[in-house]
């Protein structure tokens, strides 16, 4: 059985570190969100697996290549514009012949769920749709269920209509008749050609089986998720830990260079060929490859860019912050600061809680920063 | 050149040598040919790429060899193809290399009553042992044919009567990978590392008996013991993972094989770099002069290293293409580093290059990407550059990884000279560790340069241009461009211009300038000012904030050091490549090219 794996989509909210690089490549323990699924996947005993691949697409046939390093064979579809998730399903339709099953890129599973989806598909069930519960259901597609059937499914609804807590783990079993299902469905209410209306409809008919999980389920929809999720997967993984000074619940890639003075603490990831400077301190945060943390500085409740640079002595307080996306206020979350991908921070720069500095943006010497720094801008003191 | 893939075992054999021959296509693709054993031996060959060849869909022969070709002797024709065979076609040889005295010995074979199909060195072979061949001892017989030959040669033997293969290795590259069920033989473990990376490098002289289930080595008649060995490359790097090219997979590659390359070697902040080398201090101080011998981009590799061991590393420092190359010119043997710059470790032309500073007296370094090569084990010392497996014929990801290594042995010299400071060496070792995010930026913007390429791509001619470490990335760009795109491509020093080129240039020739730290950006600017008023579109590479103005098109390079003009170089790859693409050439398998030259 093949597994189709959908990593075409950008993630507006995960901005500036979605602005060179799809959402399934964000790294959590230091590999990609799609690594952990392509692993799950890998696990329940698929070996052939089709990446529908789009936005910065290079990001992701770069690093998983044809699949050998995971024992499975992986061929790439390509989405080359993002019109949603039955429409990236279409895109796989040459490259698969029988049942078959799907998953989001960019949700960290366990490989039990695959296999469960597996087993069902296998029994001659299909459509199959896999749910969990989560405590914050609103954010994402809530399933309504009867007994083992799903009875409908609503993409993010409002606070009124949530009517559960149970909702679209997003690991679907599907066969070859889905694609004229999807071209079927109709779109007048949307521009995006969603999995889950195709699938609303079908559950309206009484024909789409329930799968449950309540193994971990971890998506990461906003900046700070990073810090949680990363920290969840970090915990679980320790004995991956290297390096010297690394504590257990934090890696280091192998080519990271630490200095001896440096103090690691709990829920860091550190990537390829990151550097952490004498007497630095870093503290459940995640920094992505070629970055580099100077000498003195504090890193908390972070995010650093690939190849960014937080200049000595920068601070990066942490602790909780109020955080406006997308024009929604979120408020107590916790996020000290992101440095985008390439970004410079001087030497001394102090950033508050929240701050979001974007892709290759540079600060100077000295300067207090707050909220929202816009890719590419400079910011001098005065 | 030439690509030689053997199979024994209880399996088809058909089928993995036709995959074999697959993975080795980039080292020749003008014909191709197997020859499967199953109580005779049946020969399928003819001119063309591999994809051509017309192989049978089943065959129950478990034993096997396969031969893609480069023609050095013969045009490639069907008759020129390999296996060749004897008279009697019970005996097939698949060759790479050169037999020298192949002439005397057709003559005489032919007066004997020999009859020869093709034009090729290679058929003397099989008649060799068809004459020597009793009908069971085949090792015996291709170890007194070998004697016979003069030149360069990999043969893999099957035959009537014999169970397995004889192979035999002089000048030209063989290795065995040995798994539980098979026993494998090739140029290049590329060719079955999808079934094992246990493999076993032969040496100059060796002959092997491979079957199924053992193989002997044997050198002067005596059995040897030849050390095995785990290539921990991936089977995955011989596939294209979505990309149109190998090329431009290797071209995207390039930040994570940089990672690998500097993985553990350099500490930034005390300046030192560890490369495991052998150098004592004491000649390291002593030294008059650095030799660096390679060929093609290697060469362009060298040109660049030479300033920086001449910078760094106070060091007089030479760049000799490695079949020009003579140790001559009153230099002391004892105070002379030869340093050996080649991809695959098998460059004929380099490795001749080595032997001749060997017998001088001098002591080698090879700088190379593979483990187990002939320049890896004859160097004196050797430095991995770690870029992984390169199939893209046009080098790319292998020139960044050998600038990086060579930048840290310049490290590495320099300081054990004394006559690099620990702070100037940090700054150094910084730029490099920045090399895989700079270069990363660099491929965030191939759309831009793709679009430049899509413009430009039908113009009469392209210079570049650039001085200091610009004026080897000029080089390299344009031999990545005349390599893929056929199009006429010059690079040289941006003052050379004035001194005769710049007659050739008009609007319709495109000049690409380096204009980055390291390549004398100020002075190359000048050197635009003079074609942009003659009417030739300018493509500029810079790190400069005002050099917009003077160009039609730029592309950033962010701040590096010495180190830029090596980003600036990927955006000329990705010129290249979109160029050879939008004039829809064969990128991965160019014209009258192939990988690893192991010819001179």
């Amino acid at each position: 059985m093949k597994a189709v794996i959908l990593a075409a989509g950008e993630g507006n909210r995960l901005r500036p570190l979605t602005e060179r690089r799809p959402k399934p490549m964000l790294p959590v323990g230091n590999r990609p969100v799609l690594e952990h699924v392509l692993e799950a996947v890998a696990d329940a005993g698929i070996q052939e697996v089709v990446f529908v691949v789009g936005y910065e697409r290079d990001r992701i046939q770069t690093y998983f290549g044809d699949g050998d390093d995971w024992g499975v064979d992986i061929e790439y579809a390509v989405q080359d514009t993002q019109l949603g998730t039955g429409h990236a399903v279409l895109q796989a339709e040459n490259f698969v012949s029988e049942p078959f099953v799907v998953l989001n890129g960019d949700r960290v599973i366990d490989d039990s769920l695959v296999s469960a989806v597996v087993d069902r598909v296998w029994d001659g069930e299909s459509p199959v749709v896999s749910v969990t519960r989560v405590d914050n259901a609103r954010n994402y597609g809530v399933v309504e269920l009867d007994g083992e059937l799903v009875h409908a499914i609503y993409e993010k609804p409002g606070v009124d209509e949530s009517r559960s807590d149970v909702i679209n783990a997003g690991v679907y079993g599907l066969e070859q008749g889905i694609f004229d299902a999807i071209r079927e469905t109709d779109t007048s209410s949307s521009s995006e050609l969603e999995l889950t209306t195709t699938l609303d409809a079908m559950a309206r008919e009484g024909g789409v089986a329930a799968v449950r999980y309540s193994d971990y389920w971890l998506d990461i929809s906003y900046l700070w998720d990073l810090l949680s999720v990363n920290a969840a997967v970090v915990s679980q993984v320790d004995e991956r830990a290297a390096g010297e000074g690394v504590p257990d619940a934090a890696v280091a890639a192998e080519s990271a260079h630490v200095a001896e003075s440096a103090t690691i603490q709990p829920r860091v990831a550190l990537g390829d060929n990151v550097s952490v400077g004498p007497n630095a301190v870093v503290s459940n945060a995640v920094v992505l490859p070629d970055a580099t943390i100077e000498a003195g500085a504090v890193v908390r409740d972070c995010i650093v860019g690939e190849n960014a640079t937080v200049g000595p002595n920068s601070t990066v307080v942490g602790g909780d912050a109020r955080i406006v996306v997308e024009d929604e206020v979120h408020r107590d979350v916790r996020l000290g600061g992101v440095v985008g991908d390439n970004a410079v921070l001087g030497g001394g720069v102090v950033l508050d809680p929240g701050t979001v500095v974007g892709n290759h943006a540079r600060i100077a010497s000295g300067v207090a920063v707050s909220d929202r720094v816009p890719s590419g801008a400079e910011v001098r003191r005065g | 050149m030439c690509g030689i893939v053997g199979y024994a075992g209880d399996e088809d054999a058909l089928p993995v040598v036709a995959s074999g021959l697959k993975n080795l296509e980039y080292r020749g693709y003008d014909s191709a040919g197997v020859a499967l054993l199953d109580g005779d031996v049946d020969v399928f060959k003819s001119s063309g790429e591999i994809d051509g060849l017309t192989l049978p869909d089943r065959h129950d022969a478990s034993i096997g060899v396969g031969h893609t070709r480069w023609s050095t002797h013969g045009r490639p024709t069907d008759e020129n193809a390999h296996p060749h065979t004897d008279c009697s076609g019970d005996i097939a040889v698949v060759h790479n290399g050169i037999i020298d005295n192949y002439d005397e010995l057709k003559t005489s074979l032919a007066e004997d009553g020999h009859e020869f199909r093709s034009e090729t060195d290679t058929e003397v072979v099989p008649h060799l042992l068809e004459e020597r061949y009793d009908g069971e001892d085949l090792l015996a017989a291709v170890e007194d044919v070998v004697d016979r030959l003069e030149g360069s040669f990999a043969l893999a033997v099957t035959a009537v009567g014999y169970d397995g293969l004889v192979v035999a290795r002089r000048d030209s590259p063989l290795v065995v990978g040995e798994s539980d069920a098979a026993n494998f033989v090739a140029s290049d473990v590329t060719a079955f590392l999808e079934h094992t990376q246990d493999v076993v490098f032969l040496e100059d002289g060796d002959v092997a008996a491979v079957t199924g289930d053992s193989v002997v080595v044997r050198q002067d008649g005596d059995s040897v013991t030849r050390e095995a060995q785990t290539v921990d490359w991936e089977a995955d790097s011989a596939e294209k993972a979505g990309y149109d090219h190998y090329m431009l997979k290797e071209i995207h590659e390039q930040p994570q094989a940089l990672r690998q390359t500097i993985s553990g070697r350099l500490d930034v902040a005390s300046g030192t770099v560890d490369l495991d080398l052998d150098l004592p201090s004491n000649y390291l101080k002593s030294l008059e002069e650095i030799q660096i011998v390679a060929c093609g981009t290697s060469y362009h590799a060298g040109l660049y290293a030479k300033r920086l061991l001449e910078e760094h590393a106070d060091v007089r420092c030479s760049v000799e293409v490695g079949s020009e190359y003579e140790f001559t010119g009153g230099r002391d043997p004892w105070r002379t580093l030869v340093v050996a710059v080649t991809q695959s470790g098998e460059t004929a032309d380099t490795l001749r290059a080595m032997r001749k500073a060997d017998a001088a007296g001098a002591r080698t370094v090879a700088v190379t990407n593979t483990v187990g090569s002939t320049a890896a084990r004859e160097a004196n010392d050797v430095v991995y550059i770690r870029a992984g497996p390169e199939i893209g014929v046009a080098a790319t990801k292998t020139f960044a990884a050998q600038v990086t290594t060579l930048s840290m042995l310049t490290v590495a010299i320099g300081r054990e000279r004394e006559a690099l400071a620990g702070d100037r060496a940090s700054t150094l070792l910084r730029n490099v560790r920045g090399l895989p995010g700079a270069i990363q930026q660099a491929l965030d913007d191939a759309d831009r340069v793709r679009e430049t390429a899509n413009e430009l791509a039908d113009s009469d001619a392209f210079f570049f241009i650039g001085r200091r470490l610009g004026m080897p990335v000029s080089l390299e760009g344009a031999l990545k461009l005349k390599e893929i795109s056929y199009a006429h491509a010059e690079g040289f020093a941006g003052g050379e211009l004035k001194h005769g080129t710049l007659a050739l240039v008009t609007e319709d020739t495109p000049v690409l300038a380096t204009l980055t730290d390291g390549a004398n950006p100020r002075e190359t600017l000048n050197n635009v000012k003079e074609v942009q008023s003659r009417g030739a579109p300018v493509v500029g590479v810079s790190s400069l904030d005002d050099a917009e103005s003077y160009l039609d098109v730029g592309f950033d390079v962010p701040e590096l050091g010495e180190l830029e003009p090596l980003v600036a170089n990927v955006y000329l790859q990705l010129f290249a490549y979109h160029v050879a693409d939008a004039l829809e050439r064969n990128i991965d398998k160019p014209r009258n090219l192939a990988k690893s030259v192991t010819v001179e």
